[in-house]
């Protein structure tokens, strides 16, 4: 089985050759159909290989009639392209193919979920439709494959090494975290800004965030040290910068810190005496104005210190926001019985092709919860906005969201100065 | 402390009432000292402004002792310790009954209160003496059973030793068991792990393991890769029944998971990976395509790390994992609340019911609770006794 898949990746994918195919069908589109068998929607135990494989043999007599071609894609669905004339003997066999998979849910409850087993195309009426999907497969497992080679080759690791330098490990996380508790880090808090953004991308202030630039720290106390090489050894040493955080908002209520903010902090830490200081030194009115950001992994690691911390805080006024999810783990983590106040959404470009599940999904959160609940984050450009806009998102965060409010700043400037020339 | 008072109250006790908060009937898990502590803080405002005292017993019961305190006053603070342990059922309130399981009031004016709370603060007094020395002697014996918390400093050294450690005679395993309807077992594969208590003999006897759960998780990369070595000297042809091993992402996605690869050859049904939740939930995009390479090579994934709690508050079924295992605990021994377990019910019904699997499962009481949720694999001390039962009773 290993020969296999390793003759496997040196070999066109399926979703290459389709999407080549699919070109070359383009000027013999006439007179032939398309099915898109949806496999990967059924449970895993039943799509194992040898699932497909028995699911897929049925086609083997159009096949060696050449009636049709068949493309086994890699995420387990079937997409088989034949001459029209094939159509009633291609129904018999889909209707074989549908019995194999009686027993699971994708059948069984057909009618009362959205996913179909099949999806049917005429490939001269519907030509543009089937290229937009197979283009879609082929970029999605294009770059499935790039991410694997970045994770398998040790060439790809030495190229990180070296650019980004030795990985972090616990002899250094502990000279870091001695150094940590006696530096000064004023310097390096940095504020991003979370905003409402309109229709002609004028961005307005809704709070900021206040973060420890990971870069900088690196730049400015261990220039060789890949800090985020390991996600273990990093998680833990947040601690440490959550405390220091903490005692820097403490200190200085002066107006770096004003307004609204929203931090990163770990559940233990919320549960440590450091936040007890915090929470004793700052102004009652001051707590209402910040939120608090948790990561996932650290609130599962231990749901009952989270349920308990969050009932604190919340009493206490601050707020709370979940940040750092996909739209999968979105979908998957009940954020409404986790009682957060505001969600963190990472911007994917892949966001716009997921699908209807997904962005239905996100368009009735913000209709239960309304469009100042969930939070399109690392916005790196207009499209990120554009696609939060219609799922509803009302605010965004993120290099592109820096770049509207400066160039917001120079508008202003401009107009003030416009003023004071037409004035004198 | 708290007789002393009484006794002073007892000369002029108008206007006088007490409350007890019975924090020490909630479960392990929410009794912890850090947890108190905050709660204890929730009263903060009350005393500053009135004339209250809060006496927080060693039992980690606390006493509210007030005079002329509106009573409207004091209940918004009770309600706040008790939204702070909400997930608790001891703070859950039994709807027409009179008293809730979270607090008690005595109005220290009366003399029959008076007499029942001087009976009740006499009994915690002298438990508290009791349970002074007890716990004198569990601190010390936990100190020296745990040891000073693992740190960066020590981990580097520890997962020095790990790397040139023998662990081949520390694996254990533990069977997972399929009930059938008619209470017969079929085996669906033994989990191989490494005894982390005899581990920390081995290398590290002076450091608490367990202390940061990201250093732990640091050192179960190298765990993974000893592991694998390890097992990559079985023959896997010759292997019977199916086994599962936990690894990280990281591992699956390495050189020395390859090398394990190739050991097994075309034996990958027989081999179950356990991924940690935790592990999943850090990195997705390495989860799901880990997850389909092991899939496609004939291997079956399973999410550990989750409890029946958790599956409250996330949809294990998106993770498209073969099996889930959650992890059963005491406080779910008392748990009869029907809308939990009915819940709980539908989850296991979404997730499969095939693919859930409760481990942990020490007693009687704990299969029982699983085949009510409608779980029939089962995993645990309980279960290795009953598969030893059964192999014992097929030889005769």
């Amino acid at each position: 089985m290993a020969n296999v898949s390793d003759t496997a990746k040196r070999l066109p994918s399926q979703e290459n050759l389709l999407l080549d195919y699919v070109h070359r069908l383009e000027k013999r589109r006439k007179g032939r159909r398309a099915v898109h068998i949806h496999l990967s929607a059924l449970r895993p135990f039943n799509r194992r290989d040898q699932h497909i494989r028995a699911a897929a043999s049925n086609f083997e007599p159009l096949i060696k009639d050449l009636k049709g071609q068949m493309f086994a894609l890699k995420n387990a669905d079937l997409f088989f392209v034949f001459k029209d004339e094939a159509n009633p003997h291609v129904e018999t066999i889909l209707q074989k193919v549908r019995f194999l998979f009686s027993d699971d849910p994708l059948i069984l409850e057909e009618d009362k979920i959205d996913q179909d087993f099949a999806t049917w195309y005429d490939c001269e009426k519907d030509f543009d439709a089937i290229l937009h999907l197979v283009q879609g497969m082929d970029q999605a497992e294009k770059k499935r494959q790039t991410t694997v080679r970045s994770r398998m080759d040790a060439r790809a690791a030495l190229k990180v090494k070296q650019e980004q330098g030795e990985p972090l490990t616990p002899e250094v996380l502990e000279r870091v975290i001695t150094a940590l508790v006696r530096a000064d880090l004023s310097n390096l808090v940095r504020r991003q800004y979370i905003c409402a953004v309109d229709e002609k991308m004028v961005p307005e202030e809704e709070f900021s965030e206040l973060f420890i630039s990971i870069k900088d720290l690196r730049e400015t106390m261990l220039p060789n040290v890949n800090l985020l090489a390991n996600r273990w050894l990093f998680q833990h040493l947040t601690e440490t910068l959550d405390k220091r955080m903490l005692s820097m908002l403490t200190k200085t209520d002066s107006i770096s810190i004003s307004g609204q903010i929203s931090f990163n902090i770990n559940v233990a830490i919320l549960l440590s005496p450091e936040f007890q200081a915090f929470d004793d030194n700052i102004a009652a009115g001051r707590r209402g104005s910040m939120t608090i950001e948790l990561q996932k992994e650290d609130i599962f690691s231990d749901l009952s210190s989270y349920m308990f911390a969050r009932e604190f805080v919340q009493d206490k006024g601050f707020k709370i926001c979940i940040d750092g999810l996909s739209a999968e783990t979105l979908r998957m983590i009940n954020t409404e019985k986790l009682g957060v106040d505001m969600i963190k959404l990472i911007w994917d470009p892949d966001l716009v092709d997921a699908g209807d599940e997904i962005q239905d999904n996100l368009r009735d959160i913000v209709r239960q919860r309304g469009d100042k609940h969930l939070i399109l984050c690392r916005c790196d450009d207009r499209q990120a906005i554009d696609f939060g806009h219609s799922v509803g998102i009302g605010l965004f965060q993120g290099r592109f969201i820096e770049s509207l409010i400066a160039e917001d700043g120079r508008r202003r400037e401009l107009m003030r100065l416009k003023r004071r020339i037409e004035r004198s | 402390m708290l007789l002393g008072r009484l006794n002073r109250v007892e000369t002029n006790p108008s206007g006088y009432f007490a409350v007890h908060l019975h924090l020490s009937d909630l479960q392990r898990q929410n009794k912890q000292a850090h947890f108190l502590d905050i709660a204890a803080r929730s009263f903060s405002g009350l005393l500053d402004n009135h004339e209250a005292t809060l006496f927080p017993l060693s039992n980690a019961d606390m006493v509210l002792v007030c005079r002329n305190v509106p009573v409207d006053d004091v209940d918004p603070v009770v309600d706040k310790v008790r939204a702070l342990f909400n997930e608790d059922p001891l703070t859950s309130i039994d709807e027409g009954g009179f008293e809730d399981g979270l607090s008690s009031w005595y109005d220290l004016s009366v003399s029959e209160d008076f007499a029942a709370f001087f009976h009740i603060a006499t009994d915690l007094s002298m438990g508290a003496d009791r349970r002074r020395d007890e716990e004198e002697k569990n601190r010390k014996a936990a100190q020296e059973r745990d040891g000073n918390p693992l740190g960066p400093m020590n981990l580097a050294a520890i997962n020095q030793k790990l790397q040139g450690a023998q662990v081949a005679d520390l694996i254990n395993q533990q069977t997972c068991l399929q009930v059938g309807a008619g209470g017969d077992g079929k085996v669906l594969f033994h989990e191989n792990f490494i005894s982390m208590a005899e581990l920390k003999k081995r290398i590290a006897p002076e450091v608490n393991l367990f202390a940061s759960p990201w250093l732990f998780q640091y050192l179960t990369e190298t765990l993974d890769r000893r592991i694998l070595v390890t097992l990559a000297e079985h023959d896997f042809d010759e292997l019977g029944e199916v086994i599962s091993i936990n690894l990280n992402l990281s591992t699956i996605l390495s050189r020395d998971f390859q090398t394990f690869h190739k050991a097994v050859g075309d034996n990958t049904s027989k081999v179950v990976v356990e991924i940690n939740i935790l592990d999943i939930f850090s990195d997705m995009n390495s989860y799901e395509y880990a997850r389909d390479t092991l899939q496609e090579r004939g291997y079956q994934v399973l999410v550990d790390g989750l409890s029946p709690t958790s599956l409250q508050y996330f949809e294990p079924a998106i993770l498209q994992s073969d099996f889930v295992k959650i992890s059963w605990g005491t406080e779910f021994e008392s748990d009869d609340d029907d809308s939990r377990v009915n819940e709980l019910r539908e989850v296991v019904a979404t997730t499969g019911k095939d693919s859930v699997i409760l481990a942990r499962v020490d007693t009687e009481k704990a299969v029982k609770w699983g085949l009510g949720i409608g779980v029939s694999r089962f995993q645990g001390f309980f279960i290795d006794k009953l598969v030893e039962v059964i192999r014992s009773g097929k030889k005769h």
